[in-house]
């Protein structure tokens, strides 16, 4: 298992767009699990509703857990597109 | 914007017996959806052959995508597939129905379930998704009981000629796609939130959209009016103004000039010089024009003012200077080519102008209309003379074809550029809009007009000049974004 810690980039938030793209994203690493944990929360990333539901706004502190297949190339990119998506 | 139309009533109607398993419904909608966001999406897609540069094939995409007006909708179809194939649906409905629940109940105890979370979110905009997750499971739930066509009577239907305000309890985001929306003049709904999806695709359309309204007393045919702040100049400016674009106002009195910087206009786009001399009995003197202009600058309190030269000719003349007649008076002597006949005209406007200008330092620019060659634009220039300091900027109109096809030439003899869309639409369509049998061409994101906005643009941007539009097409909000991305780096609208 690898993680690490980003900050929100997108001005509103994890709103219904963005956690849309990510799911696309998180469902190219077909071998990976990827959670998205809050200090009250883990979420699964491959569903929308869970990713919505954590309201995470912009700035938020997320943590980016991947475990098994292209672990360390799933985080890099999963991690590169919410510190950097701005949609 | 505030509007009032009669009112036009609409409920949902869904019978509870249950003809479909989840399972069934579920490939249905599925289907649906995937649908409904793959065709929206591929009608955006412009053929890369169609344009060789890359600015005028974005621009053309954009003016499609906006004539269509239905981006929005893609994404909000893209957002329910993905929900609907939410693993936490399926796991959830499988939950009740282990627990014994029916097919429906289980949709139903899902859909509670699921949008509990939702409540629980501190974030307004965040919170207002439930909206989108209560329209997949009822489309769902309609899909089970049978209800295939879920989609509201098109209220324009029966009210062809007057468009309705649509008044309902509550509105999901694909009732805003699938409803016929040329026929709505405004929404009101009782319940929802105005960062909900709905609101979203409302805005996006110009339509004003009221939420929290109580509707009980509301009947058919009631006229009702809505009013929303979010809709019209407000929206227009604030979107410019998060793009650090600049918004001013047109103006042709001095209270026109008041009212727009009262408003918050941060400077004056197009001062219309003609209406000072058509209301004068004689032709202005040098002291009055430079008096009035005085006041003029004393009333923008600061901000830019761009003072459009006596603009003539064509459909516009001074009552004490009768002209010949001519054939073709918009292909006559207009604008510049008036003033440069009488360049005793010019010269005192000029000299009243620059002479104005002097106590009001970096504040006045002289605007050229009507421009089709760089020597009208260098003879104007010769008789602002030294203009000490670059005290007064000089502007041109581009509103000929003409000017557009020498932007680059026009650019390197200028301080900025006024694309004025009205006429410059007229003559790059060669439509006289007043003529109802060709005024359907008269469409300023026709693609040949999108390629002069952005021939315009570029040579404005590689001359290093900042370029406006005053025209119609800057007081359309669902052109605004276009106007953005295209790089117009002012707006200059009718009102604020």
């Amino acid at each position: 298992m690898v993680s690490t810690k980003i900050n929100l980039a997108a001005p509103a938030g994890l709103h219904a767009r963005l956690a849309g793209e990510l799911v696309k994203l998180v469902k190219e690493y077909a071998g990976s699990e990827v959670q998205i944990v809050t200090p009250q929360r883990s979420v699964n990333a491959a569903s929308i509703l869970s990713l919505l539901s954590l309201g995470a706004k912009c700035g938020a502190e997320l943590e980016v857990r991947v475990d098994g297949g292209r672990e360390e190339e799933a985080l890099v990119s999963i991690a590169h597109f919410l510190e950097t998506a701005t949609i | 914007m505030k509007i009032s139309a009669p009112a036009f009533l609409w409920r949902h109607n869904v019978s509870g017996l249950a003809v479909r398993t989840f399972e069934e419904a579920f490939e249905l909608v599925n289907a649906d959806l995937k649908a409904a966001a793959e065709t929206e999406w591929d009608k955006h897609q412009v053929s890369p052959l169609e344009a060789s540069d890359r600015k005028v094939r974005d621009a053309r995409t954009m003016a499609a995508a906006m004539a269509l007006q239905k981006p929005e909708a893609a994404s909000v179809f893209a957002t329910h597939l993905e929900m609907l194939n939410d693993p936490m649906v399926r796991e959830s409905v499988e939950a009740g129905l282990a627990a014994g629940l029916s097919d429906l109940e289980a949709v139903k105890a899902a859909e509670e379930s699921i949008c509990a979370i939702f409540a629980d979110i501190q974030d307004e905009y965040l919170r207002a998704r439930v909206d989108d997750v209560r329209d997949v499971f009822r489309r769902l739930v309609e899909s089970m009981c049978g209800n295939d066509s879920a989609l509201p009577a098109t209220p324009s239907a029966g009210h062809k000629d007057s468009k309705v305000v649509l008044v309902a309890e509550e509105l999901l985001p694909s009732d805003m796609v699938n409803l016929d929306l040329d026929g709505i003049a405004g929404i009101i709904c009782r319940r929802g939130s105005p960062t909900s999806h709905v609101c979203i695709i409302s805005h996006s359309k110009g339509i004003p959209i009221q939420i929290g309204v109580d509707i009980s007393g509301i009947k058919d045919g009631d006229i009702v009016s809505v009013d929303d702040p979010m809709v019209g100049a407000t929206s227009l400016s604030k979107l410019a103004r998060s793009a650090r674009r600049r918004v001013f106002v047109n103006a042709s009195n001095i209270d026109e000039v008041v009212e727009a910087i009262a408003s918050g206009a941060e400077g004056i786009g197009l001062f219309r010089s003609e209406f000072f001399f058509m209301h004068s009995p004689s032709l202005p003197s040098f002291e009055e024009q430079r008096d009035y202009y005085m006041q003029l600058l004393d009333a923008s309190k600061g901000h830019p003012l761009n003072l459009r030269l006596l603009d003539v000719g064509g459909d516009k003349q001074l009552p004490y200077m009768p002209v010949e007649k001519e054939d073709n008076p918009f292909m006559g002597v207009r604008g510049i080519r008036f003033l440069l006949k009488h360049r005793d005209i010019l010269e005192t406007q000029i000299a009243a102008a620059l002479s104005a200008a002097e106590q009001f330092p970096g504040q006045l620019s002289i605007l050229i209309p009507m421009v089709s060659t760089v020597e009208e634009v260098r003879a104007v220039r010769e008789i602002m003379g030294d203009n000490p300091e670059g005290l007064v900027r000089l502007g041109v109109m581009i509103e000929t074809p003409a000017s557009v096809l020498c932007a680059p030439g026009l650019a390197a003899e200028c301080d900025f550029f006024s694309i004025g869309t009205n006429d410059l639409t007229q003559y790059v369509m060669a439509v006289d809009r007043s003529n109802s049998e060709v005024s359907s061409l008269f469409d300023p994101l026709s693609p040949a007009m999108c390629s002069a906005l952005a021939i315009t643009v570029d040579a404005a941007h590689a001359a290093g000049i900042p370029v406006g539009v005053c025209g119609e097409l800057a007081s359309d909000p669902r052109a605004t974004r276009f106007l953005i991305d295209l790089g117009v780096n002012v707006l200059s609208i009718a009102k604020l």
